[in-house]
């Protein structure tokens, strides 16, 4: 037993750890040498046979010529774990490109698109948003917005009259009416919802559409409070300042009156076929509330005022998506509702 | 309404304003405008002329003619109307040489609707005059359109000078008023008017003529007419339609000698009174219709139309000209109830000026000395109304007007916008004006401070005001969790693959019967749009079917859904409306079981824990394929396969859902339950049970032995086959017991277990253990 030999079997040992193909013969590598009947063992077991002066050097070299090898042992033995790891890994490759199982994300009417909007957008503002029934009385759709039953504003609004007398909505502004008697002021309130006048259907009319009533009700409410709530909505709407302007239109419920008309969003007011030359557009009906609708939902109007308008939701999603036939929202068409 | 630019002109001195910055202004300031169309433009540099020849030319019909145009010389024109002949004088138009029939013609001859002064087609329009000169008072006109729903309120727009006066008020121009009332006679009146109800009628006024020749009208009246859209028909007619136009007051003629006795009544109909008018139709009267009557009967159904019986004819000598006022709801109820608008019942339903009755009158004088040459006027004015006071004035606080408007406004601008449109203003006190309303604005339109406001706001311009941001109390908004919830569930069906759909409220008798219910039970819309659309919608199910039906068509598999209210007919009162949520899976291939599996799923994200009950199918549903949807113990739906026969193209799984019902156990408060701290044991029981067995009900049996301690109860699985006997199966549940408090001793578990077993076997089944 001399050094020569342990470095001899080291040496040999160590070219045979580096030659191993495969995990086995790497594990066969190493029983031979570093088992429990292998050569470097045995070399350790004949260690008392030396002169006790010669034992200390000679546990030295022993010590080192096993670490030396286990050492290459573990690097030799984790390079077979991780080409095995990538092999297998390897063998798992998944074809990403194609299409994920299970059905699609579905698709929110348009309506809904718009409505929820103007719905977060009001509730930010601080309005309630108040729901009422699609078939009302008359006093409620008519009377208590100060339209008489000889009124011809009644003409302005085609009626579905039901059995019993009561009728389809022809506004949401009945909600208005609703609002005022459960809230009272002061009071800011806006009502989306589906409303119906009796007209037959083309391209750009619908008996059935949904509009958004708004209203405020408090102290000192001035045509200029409502020409900044207009603006601040029209600008959330359409994602950018709107020019807007207010000329004499006729409601009964409100007095003035007005058509709100929007500078073309689409020539910017040079005048294109959209806006039919003229630069403005027009989108919304507005005004101060009259007194005789507070008076009649029970609001002093010599304390309270109030704005009102009605905004098109149907309309506004036309506007938004560039739809051109009204048709196409109530008609379950999956090949239209499924581009919103 | 339609406004002749040139009529305007006339009313308004000095107006320089084109036909479209015109527009824009009435636009900004008064109503809305529709837009503007040309009338008459063939008259542009049109001329009289005479047809000095008329020789034949090519082989038709056309004549090549030689008009004299006086000193602008003569034309040669081809000409196919027969009454182009030697001697007729016509109207020439510059239209340009053109080669007809191998002869070049020089302009053209025109008829009365190519120069849009009538509607003949007949032939070249034939007038009086000299050669050379413009066609008296026919000039190419702008008309401008008004939308009638803008003007609804403002019974004097629905004339010119109304306009005019607007127009006047906005330039700053000149009203000139057309009507002379010093042309009215003065006298006793020869007709004798009764009024029976002063409320109804507040004002009759009448005047006779004789020695009236009915004829066509000249070519201006016709012209101006025909510009509105108005049909000329002889002069008499043609002057009260003009003044109905001009003074927004409409008048009626009756053929004096065709009145029985002396006194025109205005009464109610009698009941059942039988009316033959004007148009040829015959109306059954009540007494909500009011007439005008002679000792005969009715002779006109009043401010809506004429009788045929006292009608203006060619062989008229004497007229009675009515110029009246009526209250504007009864006449609208007449027009409602018989379905006849005119132009007159449009005109006194918005509630016209007493005081303008009169003022007719003496213009008709005027007008018919120039149409009818040698008419006179026989009598004074009959005239009877209703003494009513005039309308209080309005007290006007100009710092609260501009507490209105939101700008402030000078006293003295104030003034002279209300005076400019006539109104009345004076000061009692600084910065308080008491501001009296002009007859025709005091009808319906302007009677309180707020109609004051739009005056001001509408002629100071609203572009003069400048956003504001209001002061007010900053508060958190009325919750409405109806509609949060509905947003809600959007959100999981859009998440689950669903696309939403909107369907009409109305639905068709066959539609309502193929999903079970009764049409007598829908509430019913008196005036459909049509007659499959008379119901409302009791049920959403219908809706989805036919949008099933439809995407089919295009789609292998899709998934829709519909939120909205059903309309439930109550006994008394408004219908109920309950808010649904109706969900379909379809797919053209298969058995139909994984759409149900989908649609259960929908369900079960919707509501957690939710159970299906297998309930008696519906006519509309699979027979073997239905169950009710229980919720917490509470049945909130249904979940079924349409029946195949309702689908023929492929299997539809739906969910329909009560959605207050749901949101009602959905809004439960949730409370914080400690996490155990000691282990669960778990078991698995199989129970062995027939075939059709539903594995819900099994699983109810099983938790009704399990005791307190068992925490959950969860399907495994269910097999058939070999061991089992055929129309067995097996259905396997893994329970887990535990409490709060201590760890379960083998002791304990083994007898929950032993008391399930033992009660199931009590029940008839045998376990799998």
């Amino acid at each position: 037993m001399s050094e020569d030999f342990i470095r001899e079997l080291v040496a040999g040992s160590l070219e045979r750890i580096r030659a191993a193909r495969s995990i086995e013969e790497l594990e066969a590598a190493r029983v031979e040498v570093l088992g429990r009947k292998g050569t470097l063992t045995a070399a350790s077991k004949d260690m008392g046979k030396l002169a006790p002066e010669e034992r200390s050097a000679f546990g030295k070299l022993l010590n080192g010529a096993k670490q030396t090898l286990e050492q290459a042992y573990e690097t030799r033995k984790q390079h077979f774990g991780e080409e095995a790891l990538a092999r297998r890994l390897d063998a798992e490759w998944l074809d990403l490109t194609l299409p994920a199982p299970g059905p699609r994300r579905g698709h929110l009417h348009p309506i809904t698109h718009i409505q929820r909007e103007l719905e977060e957008l009001f509730s930010s503002l601080g309005f309630a948003v108040l729901d009422g029934p699609e078939v009302e009385t008359e006093y409620h759709n008519f009377d208590a917005l100060n339209i008489p039953a000889t009124h011809p504003a009644r003409d302005m609004q085609d009626t579905f009259w039901l059995e019993g007398g009561s009728l389809l909505r022809t506004h949401t502004s009945p909600v208005q009416v609703r609002g005022m008697e459960r809230l009272g002021p002061p009071l800011r309130m806006i009502a989306p919802g589906r409303a119906f006048r009796n007209e037959s259907v083309d391209a750009s009319h619908e008996h059935t559409f949904y509009q958004l009533e708004g209203m405020m009700v408090d102290r000192d409410v001035s045509v200029a409070h409502l020409l900044y709530f207009m603006k601040t909505l029209l600008a959330a709407i359409f994602h950018r300042e709107v020019t807007v302007r207010l000329r004499p239109g006729y409601f009964p419920f409100v007095e003035p009156g007005f058509e709100l008309d929007i500078q073309c969003l689409i020539c910017g007011g040079s005048g294109c076929a959209v806006c039919k030359q003229s630069g403005w557009v027009e989108l919304l009906p507005c005004g101060l509330v009259n007194p005789n609708v507070l008076r009649m939902s029970g609001i002093d109007p010599a304390e309270w005022g109030g704005f009102a308008f009605g905004l098109g939701l149907t309309r506004l999603a036309m506007m938004r998506y560039g739809i051109d036939d009204i048709r196409y929202l109530q008609g379950g068409d999956l090949r239209f509702l499924e581009q919103f | 309404m339609k406004f002749s630019y040139n009529w305007i002109r006339e009313l308004v001195e000095g107006l320089d304003c084109a036909p479209a910055p015109l527009e824009r202004l009435i636009t900004m300031k008064t109503a809305e405008c529709e837009g503007i169309e040309t009338a008459g433009a063939l008259l542009a540099g049109a001329v009289i002329a005479r047809v000095e020849t008329a020789e034949p030319a090519g082989g038709g019909h056309n004549v090549t003619a030689i008009v004299g145009l006086g000193p602008l010389g003569r034309k040669t024109v081809v000409c196919g109307a027969p009454n182009c002949r030697p001697g007729v004088a016509t109207v020439w138009a510059p239209v340009g040489k053109k080669t007809i029939d191998g002869v070049e013609s020089d302009g053209m001859l025109a008829s009365g609707a190519e120069l849009g002064i009538n509607r003949d087609h007949a032939g070249i329009f034939e007038i009086d005059g000299a050669p050379g000169a413009p066609v008296p008072g026919c000039a190419p006109d702008s008309i401008i359109e008004i939308d009638n729903k803008s003007i609804t309120h403002r019974p004097d727009l629905w004339g010119h000078i109304g306009m005019a006066r607007e127009v006047a008020a906005i330039t700053g121009y000149k009203l000139i008023d057309p009507v002379k009332p010093d042309l009215l006679p003065p006298g006793a009146s020869r007709v004798r008017i009764a009024i029976q109800d002063l409320d109804l009628c507040p004002r009759y006024s009448a005047l006779e003529f004789d020695n009236v020749k009915v004829q066509a009208s000249p070519a201006w009246l016709q012209y101006r007419l025909s510009a509105l859209g108005l049909n000329p028909i002889s002069n008499i007619v043609d002057m009260t339609n003009l003044l109905m136009a001009e003074l927004a007051q409409p008048m009626h003629a009756f053929d004096a000698d065709l009145l029985s006795g002396d006194t025109i009544f205005i009464r109610p109909a009698r009941p059942g009174e039988r009316f033959r008018a004007l148009n040829d139709e015959e109306y059954t009267l009540d007494e909500s219709n009011l007439v005008i009557a002679d000792a005969s009967g009715a002779i006109a159904l009043a401010g809506v139309i004429g009788g045929a019986s006292t009608a203006i004819s060619e062989t008229t000598t004497r007229v009675v000209l009515e110029s009246a006022n009526f209250q504007a709801a009864s006449i609208r109820k007449t027009s409602s109830a018989i379905k006849l608008r005119t132009d007159a019942s449009i005109r006194f339903e918005k509630a016209q000026d007493p005081a303008n009755t009169v003022r007719a009158l003496a213009r008709a004088v005027e007008l018919l000395r120039e149409i009818s040459p040698g008419i006179r006027v026989v009598g004074g004015v009959a005239d009877q109304r209703k003494d009513l006071p005039g309308p209080p004035p309005i007290e006007l606080r100009l710092e609260w007007l501009g507490r209105k408007l939101g700008r402030a406004l000078a006293p003295n601008e104030v003034r002279r916008i209300l005076e400019r449109l006539e109104f009345g203003v004076a000061e009692p006190k600084p910065g308080v004006f008491s501001v009296s309303v002009p007859s025709w604005r005091a009808t319906k339109d302007v009677s309180m401070a707020d109609d004051l406001v739009e005056e001001v706001g509408r002629m100071v311009g609203y572009d003069t005001i400048a956003p504001v941001a209001p002061l007010v109390a900053a508060a958190v908004p009325p919750a409405n969790p109806e509609r949060k919830f509905q947003h809600e569930v959007r959100d999981v069906l859009v998440d689950l693959g669903f696309t939403e759909v909107y369907n009409y409220s109305f639905v068709n008798e066959e539609a309502v019967r193929a999903f079970g219910f009764d049409p007598a039970e829908c509430v019913r819309v008196t005036n459909p749009i049509a007659s499959d659309q008379a119901l409302l919608r009791a049920s959403l199910l219908p809706g989805l079917w036919r949008n099933i039906q439809e995407n089919s068509k295009h789609r292998e598999v899709f998934r829709i859904f519909e939120i909205g209210l059903e309309i439930h007919k109550r006994p008394q009162g408004l219908p109920e409306e309950v808010p649904h949520l109706v969900a379909a899976v379809f797919a053209r291939q298969g058995d139909g079981a994984a759409g149900l599996d989908e649609i259960r799923h929908a369900a079960e994200c919707l509501m957690p824990g939710a159970q299906a009950q297998p309930a008696a199918a519906r006519s509309y549903e699979h027979p073997a394929r239905a169950a009710d949807v229980l919720w917490k113990g509470e049945r909130v739906g249904r979940v079924f396969e349409l029946h195949p026969s309702l689908v023929e193209t492929g299997r539809a799984a739906l969910l329909d859902l009560d959605l207050d019902r749901v949101r009602a156990l959905a809004s439960a408060e949730l409370r914080y339950t400690p996490i155990r701290r000691y282990p669960s044991s778990a078991f698995d029981l199989s129970v062995i049970a027939g075939l059709r067995e539903p594995a819900g009900e099994l699983q109810s049996k099983v938790q009704s032995f399990a005791g307190p301690l068992v925490e959950t109860i969860e399907f495994l699985r269910q097999y058939s086959g070999p061991p089992l006997e055929a129309g067995q199966k097996s259905v396997s549940f893994r329970l887990t017991a535990g409490s709060p408090d201590r760890t379960l001793s083998n002791d304990e578990t083994s007898a929950i277990r032993a008391r399930i077993i033992e009660g199931m076997r009590a029940l008839g089944y045998e376990l799998r253990v």
